[in-house]
């Protein structure tokens, strides 16, 4: 399916059009404005990143590609060199804490940063690289030319139809673009959480002093057995004058549950472990997205003719339990796209073997490796065993181990697993199945 | 020429802060509706009667992203008149009115986001010898020229017939703005920019820049001898109007007639 | 969770935190033809914002006004073709600021 005339860019308004300008729509036209190509970058909030929300880090690693030194110029809130993974249930909670001090020096690990900021930043590379950016404008749907291929895209402003060889779609967790053009399977809710997150301002060194960490340095805590019946997670993370509370929720357990999201924030916050840490917090913003948390289980068909996806819209989003990401996989999936346009425009071929370098990129990176090395990792994590059972577990296990209960004599730690896992009723076989798959996933 | 002044300001303006702001975050800066149903007003009038629109701002460099937005929109010409954020009424007035000589029609809104007073299109007109009609909440188009509502004191309205040079601002509710066209949108329209040019520059001095609060509204005193008559005389509490009551069981329609027939027996409803 | 349940910021307040630009057309529509057997509905209970009312007829009452955009309400609903929704007009909507 090769047609010349479709690619003469006379006839185009554009080389490519890239739909949303978050993190992976903006790194696409950072890579196709700087190959020289015509780019539309179509934005349908008022500015980029003014409808994104996200879980907390981001991990830029990736941006050495495109923005060296990007760590002088990110808008960022602090860098994490605080990572804490803490257990809890109703009245118990054991952490494993991590501290780092080099990542708090360039060329630094994750960072905590405002949506709106660096997301805005990071479009405005591309329009610095030449890309044309329109914001305000919501894409409705996809062109086709008589070959069936994408052709442009047609949005909600009059006179809004626009053409180009490619469209890269990275229009988010909802992508009706990637709906309609049927590249993604039989839906189900189960693929997807839903964040819900209050931002809450709190004085500089009081943040400093509750957490632990002075300057710019920053804190993130994940938390699991904190989301009551409802499978999920829980985080807080440190900005510099404001934390973030929040919390991951299955979306079929949290309709089914009868909690609402708001409730189970509040109940979090009520914990002994985290009510000193949000003592007296003022909220400042509410927040609320979905995240594609299925991994790669969920994975749409991520090319059509003309047409790639990247970013949420590909659902490239990794959440495994201790690695919760997605800004990186969206950079990294749009610069990826961005790349194998070029080559594809450079050939004449925009068909989906001629936007073939997109998949062969991805499998050969960390985008695809980490998603089929973590490919059962999601579903044990939300689990209703991790969810519900091992908290109690390990936590019961800690309690047994450092209380003193003279004059009783210490009981031997083999002893105390034995009892706790039948008091708790986790089967043997269970936990030797779920050790397994959790060392197949993160070994 | 038919004029329309924009104001660049913060659209999420923060109650807490001062007057006299840094200028608008980028990101968050815009028009406000009245002043996008001047434009409005302005592109609707040219549709009917012909002439050029000339989208004005005051304002920084980063103001002509409105400037923008209004050549999508439909304006035909777009002006910014350099000058920083933040500037006095009087001063933005005579910086508009060297350029707005020729309009035959001036439309603003009737006042901005950010606390604004509504004094500039009344400086405007007083610098251009020209008429006003400020703070419409209608206006319509006829063959004699502009018939247009006006909101006084006291929920009253005056209708006006404008049929020579006006500054007119309106409020936000009477006309929705048209959506820019996305060809229009990609166009990158030529934006003119002038100096301000002497002026009023000094006749205001801001000595201090406090949170808005609203003035509070002085009432005459109530009647009556004691606190508490005076109370009463301010809430109407205890007097006969007060007085009615009846606790029935009903079925909804029933009910309602109920209700009905104790408001006109009670002298409520006619 | 064993501890009393009740909400630390009135709900009001924990929206009003947030920036909606309203457009005057609803981007959410419900078909209580479709919904209104329905006895799950999980919307009223997934929505972030609590935009879904039971009205007591047993049917749904929606706002769109202050919407996060978040597509969890169709995601949750059983009922095909019960909720219908889109984005809101480009520059409309949520603006969040920071988060």
């Amino acid at each position: 399916m090769r047609d010349a005339g479709a690619l003469d860019p006379a006839t185009l308004d554009a080389d490519v059009i890239v739909v949303g300008a978050g993190p992976a729509g903006s790194c696409a036209a950072i890579v196709l404005a700087r190959a020289g190509k015509r780019v539309v970058l179509i934005e349908r909030g008022p500015f980029p990143g003014s409808k994104n929300m996200y879980g907390g880090v981001v991990y830029p690693r990736i941006l050495d590609q495109l923005i060296p030194n990007w760590w002088l110029e990110a808008p960022v809130q602090r860098w994490v060199t605080r990572r804490s993974t803490m257990i809890m249930t109703d009245d118990k909670a054991l952490t494993v804490d991590f501290r780092c001090e080099a990542w708090g020096k360039p060329p630094h690990n994750g960072a905590t940063a405002f949506r709106p900021d660096f997301d805005a930043w990071l479009a405005d590379k591309a329009v610095v690289a030449g890309a044309r950016l329109i914001c305000s404008t919501t894409v409705t749907g996809l062109l086709h030319n008589e070959a069936g291929a994408v052709s442009g895209v047609t949005t909600d402003r009059p006179d809004g139809d626009l053409t180009a060889a490619v469209v890269i779609a990275c229009d988010g967790v909802n992508s009706f673009l990637a709906k309609q053009e049927g590249l993604y399977g039989e839906f189900d809710a189960a693929n997807y959480t839903l964040g819900v997150k209050e931002t809450l301002a709190l004085p500089k060194e009081t943040i400093d002093e509750r957490f632990g960490v002075r300057g710019t340095d920053g804190v993130d805590i994940e938390i699991v057995g904190c989301t009551g019946g409802v499978n999920g997670g829980g985080f807080i993370y440190t900005n510099l004058d404001t934390i973030a509370v929040g919390l991951v929720l299955k979306l079929p357990k949290l309709a089914a549950q009868k909690q609402r999201p708001e409730e189970l924030i509040a109940t979090m916050k009520r914990h002994p472990a985290i009510a000193p840490l949000v003592e007296g917090a003022e909220l400042k913003e509410y927040s609320a997205h979905l995240i594609p948390e299925a991994g790669i289980s969920m994975l749409p068909t991520l090319s059509g003719n003309g047409m790639l996806l990247a970013g949420d819209a590909a659902a490239l989003c990794l959440a495994a339990g201790i690695w919760l990401e997605g800004v990186n996989f969206a950079m990294a999936s749009g610069m990826y796209a961005g790349e194998a346009v070029v080559e594809a425009l450079r050939a004449q071929d925009v068909t989906v073997s001629g936007l073939a370098g997109y998949q062969r990129r991805l499998e050969a990176t960390f985008v695809l490796k980490d998603h089929r090395k973590l490919k059962r990792a999601p579903e044990l994590v939300l689990s209703d065993r991790v969810q519900h059972l091992y908290p109690e577990f390990v936590t019961s296990v800690a309690e047994r181990m450092f209380r003193v209960d003279n004059p009783a004599p210490k009981p031997g730690v083999r002893r105390i697993i034995a009892q706790e896992r039948k008091r708790v009723g986790i089967r043997r076989r269970d936990l030797a199945a779920d050790g397994v798959a959790g060392l197949r996933s993160f070994g | 020429m038919i004029a329309v002044c924009l104001k660049w300001v913060d659209r999420r303006p923060d109650p807490a802060r001062a007057i006299v702001v840094a200028e608008p975050d980028e990101r968050f800066a815009g028009v406000s509706a009245a002043d996008q149903a001047a434009l409005e007003w302005a592109l609707r009038q040219r549709d009917r009667v012909g002439g050029e629109v000339v989208a004005l701002t005051v304002g920084p460099s980063a103001a002509e992203a409105i400037l923008r937005d209004a050549s999508a929109a439909g304006a035909d010409r777009a002006i910014r008149i350099d000058l920083a954020f933040g500037a006095p009424s009087r001063t933005v007035a005579t910086a508009l009115a060297g350029v707005v000589g020729e309009a035959s029609t001036i439309w603003c809104g009737d006042y901005s986001f950010d606390r604004g007073t509504g004094s500039v299109p009344a400086f405007l007109a007083h610098d251009l010898g020209v008429a006003q009609a400020l703070g419409l909440v209608a206006v319509e188009f006829t063959d004699a020229g502009i018939v247009a509502l006006r909101r006084l004191d006291g929920g009253r309205r005056e209708r006006l017939s404008i049929t020579r040079p006006a500054v007119l601002s309106v409020e936000g509710s009477t006309a929705l703005l048209r959506r820019a066209s996305l060809r229009n949108l990609l166009a990158s329209p030529i934006i003119e920019r002038v100096g301000a040019g002497g002026g009023h520059a000094d006749a205001l001095h801001p000595v201090e820049a406090r949170p808005y609060r609203p003035r509070p509204r002085v009432l005459p005193a109530p009647a009556g001898a004691t606190a508490l008559d005076r109370v009463r005389s301010l809430t109407a509490a205890g007097s006969a109007t007060a007085a009615h009551g009846e606790t029935v069981t009903l079925e909804p329609a029933a009910a309602a007639d109920r209700i009905l027939a104790a408001l006109v027996e009670w002298g409520y409803i006619p | 969770m064993g501890r009393e349940v009740w909400p630390d910021i009135a709900f009001q307040d924990r929206i009003d935190s947030a920036t909606f630009r309203v457009h005057h057309q609803a981007h959410i529509v419900v078909d209580s033809a479709i919904c209104g057997d329905c006895s799950t509905r999980e919307c009223i209970v997934a929505c972030p914002a609590n935009l879904f009312v039971p009205t007591s007829d047993g049917g749904i009452l929606f706002n769109y006004e202050q919407c996060f955009e978040c597509g969890t309400c169709y995601m949750v609903c059983n009922r095909e073709g019960a909720i219908s929704w889109d984005y809101p007009e480009g520059g409309f909507g949520v603006v969040y600021k920071r988060t």
